[in-house]
């Protein structure tokens, strides 16, 4: 961004510390009074070097590891850098366990959506509605404890299956609060739709089209809500996606009211996935007898080869690009988070957009930092 | 398009710029380009084979080799065939022209795979550090022979 400002401009840094923001970035920002003419996203204030720490790490230390890339999508983290080393290995997982991959992950998608909103609600000016997507994300939270200990950082994968079995009681538990979440999503869609002030606020606000979107690289819920059918559960299908029935969700406007609900949309198709997963799910174990590696493996040599493995992130298309030279650990591996094309995006986005509606935007995209700075 | 016909189709247009290229699976191909013509063949890829979608830029340290690899993860939004194009650079000084003006969102990965492996994006927009703070930029941190974090942390305190 060039830094001379003329006599009637003013340059305006968000963050690092923000209350709007999702983690610390800073978002240098030029106006011309109230409209912003041009804009710099600035990283780097929480980049942990996981790319380097998980080449130091056996790949069973990997799988905390990768976890924190962003607790949001811990489950999903996990799926992609656990699919990868399979992949490398040439292990199958068995059917039963992909199925609970199938439903652990979707209840990550659930929680991550939710907690979006939340976020972006607060964003645009509802402060107060931070606490209701809150009060029902714990709720899925709940389940996703029970079955594997953890609230956000979870830890549950392991390669050629999970650590352990759906508790007893899940599948009635899991009617219940999806019973709620369906009631809650019912009652903030009413409110979206019949409030003029958030109208106002949010539609054709922040557009982007299908072509830009493409060029600029986006994934996800604000591709998705351009009218782009990408979703990587259909393009490329991994676990069980192919045996379930489910749509890709997709509006057409491309506005932050798209972008939302096309989230909530996400969500209800996510409870169907899993109630179908529940009822089709096979008995029978978690591992396979005849695969060389156990969940008490805790070092495992990899055969060489390169593998890029890609899954539905709740915010696109995640992704790891590891390369094995036979040893206990991985020689490269490259994390292509769905937040980092997002993020760099948010320039143009927001260029001729009033100061007010930035916010707004950066919300709707539901961007991590902590992903973006890995 | 399948991945047969693309492998087929990039090795015919560019016959002495491809090598390597293989079928991984049906829907992953992999291919070695020369570094000179990296940005004729992307935008080939670009325009004529539906590859619009740039997943990612990286590179690999081959210490043993003396080379860094460049590896471009390019995706498309019309055909489930991700192409893994690599570049071969020699360690000492890895130069390559810069994809951007073919696929804008390059321009990050760009400057990251710069600030972590020291490789230089010739014609690139705006080349500086991302993700690093400026203390650590020439150290190239990703590279296997980097000295490591306690190092520099002990040096920055004194």
């Amino acid at each position: 961004m060039d830094t001379n400002v003329g006599p009637d401009e003013m340059i305006i840094h968000m963050g690092p510390q923000h209350v709007a923001q999702p983690g610390p970035f800073r978002l240098n920002v030029k106006l011309k009074g109230e409209t912003v003419v041009d804009s710099e996203v600035e990283l780097g204030f929480i980049h942990k070097g996981i790319e380097k720490i998980l080449e130091s790490k056996t790949y069973l230390q990997g799988i905390p590891i990768v976890d924190r890339i962003c607790y949001l999508a811990a489950l999903t983290n996990e799926e992609a850098f656990v699919g990868s080393v399979e992949r490398l290995a040439g292990i199958e997982p068995t059917e039963r366990s992909q199925y609970i991959r199938v439903i652990v992950e979707e209840l990550s998608r659930i929680q991550s959506h939710l907690l979006g909103y939340g976020e972006y609600a607060s964003f645009v000016g509802f402060v107060s509605m931070f606490m209701y997507p809150i009060a029902v994300r714990e709720q899925i939270l709940d389940l996703l404890e029970m079955t594997t200990g953890a609230r956000i950082t979870h830890s549950f994968l392991r390669f050629g299956g999970v650590r352990d079995d759906l508790p007893e009681g899940f599948r009635e538990k899991a009617k219940e609060v999806f019973a709620n979440v369906e009631k809650a999503l019912q009652e903030w869609e009413n409110m979206m739709e019949t409030d003029l002030i958030y109208k106002k606020r949010t539609v054709g606000v922040g557009v982007l089209t299908a072509d830009v979107a493409k060029d600029l690289g986006v994934a996800g819920p604000p591709l998705r809500a351009t009218g782009v059918p990408f979703d990587i559960r259909k393009d490329e299908p991994y676990l069980v996606y192919n045996d379930l029935d489910f749509k890709v969700c997709t509006e057409t406007a491309g506005d932050i009211f798209a972008r939302i609900k096309v989230r909530f949309a996400e969500i209800r198709e996510s409870m169907y996935i899993i109630e179908q997963a529940l009822d089709q799910m096979p008995p029978g174990p978690l591992f396979n007898e005849e695969t060389p590696y156990g969940k008490r493996t805790p070092i495992m040599r990899i055969p060489p080869g390169e593998v890029f493995y890609r899954v539905e992130d709740p915010r696109g298309e995640m992704g790891f690009y590891m390369v094995s030279d036979g040893s206990d650990k991985p020689y490269r591996v490259k994390i292509r988070g769905p937040v980092y094309p997002t993020m760099q995006a948010l320039p143009p986005l927001i260029e001729g957009v009033q100061l007010a509606d930035v916010v707004g935007i950066a919300g709707s995209m539901d961007a991590c930092t902590s992903e973006a700075d890995r | 398009m399948d991945a047969e016909q693309i492998i087929k189709s990039l090795t015919t247009k560019f016959p002495d710029v491809i090598s390597d290229a293989k079928v991984d699976s049906d829907i992953r191909i992999s291919a070695y380009s020369e570094a000179e013509k990296i940005v004729e063949v992307c935008k080939y890829l670009k325009e004529e084979l539906q590859f619009g979608h740039l997943s990612a830029v990286t590179a690999i340290d081959q210490i043993q080799k003396n080379e860094i690899d460049v590896v471009y993860l390019i995706a498309s939004y019309d055909h489930p065939v991700v192409l893994k194009l690599k570049a071969r650079l020699p360690r000492d000084n890895p130069e390559i022209e810069s994809i951007v003006p073919v696929y804008w969102n390059a321009n990050w990965y760009e400057r990251e795979t710069y600030e972590l492996f020291g490789v230089q994006f010739k014609n690139h927009p705006d080349l500086r550090n991302l993700v690093l703070p400026d203390e650590l930029l020439g150290d190239w941190p990703l590279r296997k022979d980097y000295k490591g974090f306690p190092n520099r942390t002990a040096k920055n305190l004194v």
